[in-house]
């Protein structure tokens, strides 16, 4: 028996007929396949090799929810995101909120599906000081969920439009916390959004 | 043992009888037991395919079961933002953030909200089955399709947790998770000999695995990182307003402290998918994942993701320990020399 195996059993205990054993390791290598190739062939940077080779195991790896890159917190922790919001309602009064919202998401676990909205909505968007060709380029990437993200924010207060920001919240460094300063967050426009003649799905 | 190119390297088909290891095999497969692919293949053979005791696993059945129930019920709280027409991601932006192919989803098919709560309704009902053990292989089955339905519908809310919890119901769905600890063997009792089974075996494997696999991209990841090797990584989450739950702030005033924890993180994780096996470093490797996935649960809000972590790492933990700490009395077993075990190192805790 190999280190860490759940508990040995004696050599007499009856197991698969070989055939069967074949069949399971045909099945197995390609359930590893689908759980090494995206780490590998995922978040930048990555081989084309690991992109040629994972093309076939694709089915596989979306049938099953597998396409995952499992870098947590790598290259290095960076700062959090959230988007802010600012609606116009029909009776012309203004109402402004944050996602993820730290007070009313409860429970926690709630906060944190929304707080991947505008984590992963920042990795699409480029800085505002960008230059021009690379925010054009990027603008089809994250515009599209931008949309939703306005769309049921318009659906779930009633608003007229909704115009969003991307904030990336400064990160301190130890001696700014002892110091008691805190730097700017860096604000990127989201753009403004309404349904067509203000008609609310 | 050395090496032999013939006619062991001319096989290019895995041929039945080298799986043989009941003494069925014959000559040839005693030619190929000396050679080194005939170590491979046992080695492979007494990894997989040895009948096991399913205690492990229905022990991860019931931590993961309570923990897709929850996140159900999370789902639930705001159904219609996360799989409706009008949801945060548009159901014709999924694959936007999961571009593969066969990405399906139950939710797809919903274009109303009473649609879509069954969906979740269903999904909840499937976690609580899974939990406290009821129809368990049918339970274990509609879990990972509302599950995957959930994790495909909209991804651009899911995270570490989603991950972990879909690896551990793969493997709950594989092996027989409802064997033992369950309300199916309260009303069809099995005589404890016949629970042992290479498809607990399998599921425990897979689980072994994987976790080996995502600590060791996660900390490859880290190694591209510049604070990881100066030690102030975790600074970045302590400072990090967004996912604070537990001020940790004052580390400002002690580097020494981030820079330990930090470096301790780092060589824990890079090392875990190779200390994890032995019997003398396992111990120490659990212990450490307990430590940082709990620190993570409580200082950055992500318990869940802490709690599915702890249960993946569960299954590093033999049968033998769970009984004695659970006070359940082992499965009667045949008697018989254990060759495999002595010959694979024997080490069960």
């Amino acid at each position: 028996m190999s280190p860490a195996t759940p508990h040995p059993t004696p050599a007499r205990t009856p197991t698969w007929p070989p055939a069967v054993r074949v069949l399971v390791t045909v099945l197995l290598v390609a359930y590893l396949a689908a759980v090494i190739l995206p780490p590998l062939a995922g978040p930048p940077p990555a081989s084309e090799l690991a992109n040629a080779v994972i093309q076939p195991f694709r089915p596989l790896i979306g049938l099953l929810s597998l396409g995952h890159g499992y870098r947590f917190f790598a290259p290095d922790p960076g700062p959090g995101h959230s988007i802010r919001w600012s609606m116009q309602m029909p009776d012309g009064s203004t109402r402004v909120g944050w996602i993820p919202d730290a007070v009313n998401d409860r429970p926690r676990l709630l906060y944190h599906r929304r707080f991947m909205i505008s984590e992963k909505i920042a990795t699409f968007v480029p800085f505002v000081d960008a230059p021009e060709a690379v925010r054009i380029e990027a603008k089809p990437r994250w515009q599209p969920l931008v949309k939703g993200v306005a769309g049921q924010l318009l659906a779930r207060h009633r608003g007229q439009q909704v115009a969003l920001q991307l904030v990336e919240h400064y990160l301190p460094t130890p001696e700014e916390v002892i110091q008691a300063h805190n730097g700017e967050d860096i604000i990127t426009p989201l753009g403004t959004y309404a349904f067509p003649e203000g008609l609310l799905p | 043992m050395t090496l032999r190119s013939s006619p062991v390297s001319s096989r290019s088909v895995p041929d039945p009888e080298l799986f043989s290891r009941t003494g069925q095999g014959g000559a040839r497969e005693d030619r190929m037991r000396d050679g080194w692919i005939g170590e491979w293949v046992d080695g492979w053979n007494t990894f997989w395919f040895t009948p096991t005791d399913p205690l492990p696993l229905a022990l991860v059945r019931i931590a993961v079961g309570a923990l897709l129930t929850w996140s159900s019920i999370v789902w639930l709280l705001d159904a219609d933002a996360f799989f409706g027409d009008h949801a945060w991601l548009l159901p014709s932006d999924a694959w936007r953030m999961n571009d593969q192919p066969w990405q399906w989803s139950g939710y797809f098919a919903c274009s109303s909200a009473p649609a879509i709560r069954l969906v979740a309704v269903g999904t909840l009902l499937a976690a609580v089955l899974l939990t406290i053990g009821l129809a368990t292989p049918l339970a274990a089955v509609m879990a990972l399709i509302g599950f995957v339905s959930a994790a495909n519908r909209a991804p651009l809310n899911v995270f570490g947790f989603d991950d972990v919890l879909g690896m551990l119901l793969i493997a709950v769905a594989v092996g027989p998770a409802g064997a033992v600890l369950s309300v199916d063997r309260l009303m069809f009792p099995r005589p404890p000999s016949a629970l042992r089974s290479v498809r607990a075996t399998l599921a425990i494997r897979l689980i072994q695995v994987h976790l080996c696999v995502i600590y060791f991209f996660s900390g490859c990841g880290k190694l591209l990182g510049a604070s990881w090797w100066e030690g102030t990584a975790l600074w970045g989450s302590i400072a990090n307003a967004c996912y604070r739950t537990l001020d940790l702030t004052w580390l400002a005033n002690h580097p020494l402290i981030v820079n330990a924890l930090t470096l301790a993180t780092l060589l824990w994780e890079v090392s875990y998918p190779a200390l994890v096996w032995p019997r003398l470093t396992r111990r120490i490797v659990l212990g450490m994942a307990v430590a940082v996935h709990m620190g993570i649960g409580l200082s950055m809000g992500m318990m869940e993701f802490g709690l599915a972590m702890i249960v993946a790492n569960m299954a590093f933990v033999p049968a033998e320990t769970w009984r004695r700490l659970c006070r359940i009395s082992p499965p009667l077993i045949e008697s018989e020399s254990p060759i495999e075990v002595k010959r694979f190192g024997a080490a069960t805790q």
